[in-house]
């Protein structure tokens, strides 16, 4: 690889952490979010970004409905055929319980349905009319808060910071390449010519 | 860049509209029965690439307000869940704001006409009172005091989804279900407290607090924008003449 091609790379790096954090930024008020996180390798090609998602736990906080869940722990709430860890639920007119989206909330087995004075405890277990009805499945260890929601763990101070080091670095290998430019604009244009 | 512009226009998006929600809160954090309402966001993907925020859900949080000693001479407040069944034009509303008042007709209505259904106060009463179960009885001079109407709370199997027709009125719709008629002051149920008005869920400094916030995740989406295009521009002066 030559110079031109490193400053290249180091330019593409650059846009995929911006990608990232403008993506973490827009989600700092989405419930349950967990931020991505870009990490940059130096490889034989080049940089190259890999993102994974951050396990970092969001904060709690308390809004008082019965079937807002937070999820203290790792795991995710089965809604459908997906995932979730966004755990605004409420009942509907037949008494399902279902998120924003309309997307029911699973137990172990099956749909959720409930009645107004169910409720679900630290250890997932629904309890419904006196008795345990049935259970969220969730890894062990992880405990759920009802009432609450897990807020973004979105920190917008550290997204801010990782845009701005974005920008830069972008304008750093822009800088250099076009040095680069310049030295082979010489060699091509100045070394050798007749006067 | 592009998709960084896309993502933080639709966080900017969304912090426009986490605004206008606590704003509406905040509007309304001295009306008696209101209810603050939450906006929901989520994240957009395709596979594994992000592409920013979208808003999926606005609901009313059907919290239980405080009751504070009023001096309207008509006033009840809900301890519990459900909601007064109120008229206008036949029309048929939901609230839980009980700011009633007495009117010529003997109807008791709500300060924008909305009438307390199934309640006819005698034009001869001199006092009235309603019982936490929901009898009203009046007082007529040179008679004994008698109950003119036993008043019932609508409760809803989903009651977020009531259609909302002012700040604090609701009307049934598809997803509320058909409202179920109950009788107040059973174990377990809601009760009724004359002479108390439900204060707002509001939290004024709660609201504030989230307006803050809003307003700052704003500014630094909007520094996302920026860094997007100036990255843009900087692309664009790679190539010089």
């Amino acid at each position: 690889m030559d110079g031109m091609e490193w400053m290249g790379s180091a330019m593409r790096a650059a846009r995929a952490a911006l990608d990232v954090a403008t993506h973490d930024l827009a989600n700092v008020a989405s419930d349950g979010f967990r931020k991505a996180v870009a990490d940059v390798r130096l490889t034989a090609r080049g940089l190259a970004v890999a993102t994974r998602t951050s396990a970092e736990q969001g904060a709690v906080r308390a809004t008082g409905r019965a079937f807002d869940l937070a999820l203290l722990g790792p795991g995710a709430f089965h809604v459908g055929d997906g995932h979730t860890r966004g755990g605004a639920f409420s009942r509907d007119r037949s008494g399902w319980l279902v998120d924003d989206r309309g997307r029911r909330l699973h137990g172990a087995c099956g749909a959720l349905r409930v009645s107004a004075n169910a409720r679900i405890d630290a250890d997932g277990l629904v309890h419904d009319g006196g008795r345990i009805v049935d259970r969220l499945p969730l890894p062990a260890g992880t405990h759920v808060q009802a009432g609450a929601l897990e807020a973004s763990s979105v920190n917008a101070i550290d997204e801010t910071l990782a845009i701005l080091t974005a920008q830069r670095a972008f304008e750093t290998a822009q800088k250099t390449l076009l040095a680069i430019d310049a030295t082979r604009e010489k060699a091509a244009n100045e070394i050798g010519r007749v006067q | 860049m592009n998709r960084a512009m896309v993502a933080a226009a639709s966080g900017m998006a969304a912090q426009q509209l986490e605004l206008e929600v606590v704003a509406d809160n905040l509007a309304n954090a001295d009306v008696a029965g209101f209810k603050g309402a939450a906006e929901t966001f989520a994240d957009v993907r395709a596979g594994a690439v992000g592409l920013g925020t979208i808003a999926v859900g606005r609901h009313p949080v059907f919290i239980q307000g405080k009751l504070e000693k009023s001096g309207g001479p008509f006033d009840l407040a809900i301890d519990g869940p459900g909601f007064f069944v109120v008229e206008r034009d036949g029309q048929r509303a939901y609230t839980r704001s009980g700011a009633f008042t007495r009117q010529a007709d003997g109807s008791v209505r709500d300060a924008a006409g909305w009438a307390l259904h199934g309640v006819r106060i005698p034009a001869d009463a001199v006092a009235v009172h309603v019982t936490r179960d929901g009898a009203v009885g009046v007082d007529v001079p040179g008679k004994a005091a008698r109950t003119v109407a036993h008043l019932r709370l609508a409760e809803f199997a989903a009651p977020e989804a009531l259609r909302p027709l002012s700040a604090t009125l609701f009307a049934r719709s598809d997803g509320s279900g058909p409202p179920r008629l109950v009788t107040p002051g059973a174990q377990g149920g809601p009760s009724l407290a004359f002479g108390m008005l439900e204060k707002s869920t509001v939290s004024i400094v709660e609201a504030m607090m989230q307006i803050l916030g809003a307003q700052r995740a704003y500014e630094a989406n909007a520094k996302g924008v920026q860094a997007a295009d100036e990255m843009l521009r900087i692309a664009n002066n790679l190539h010089r003449g």
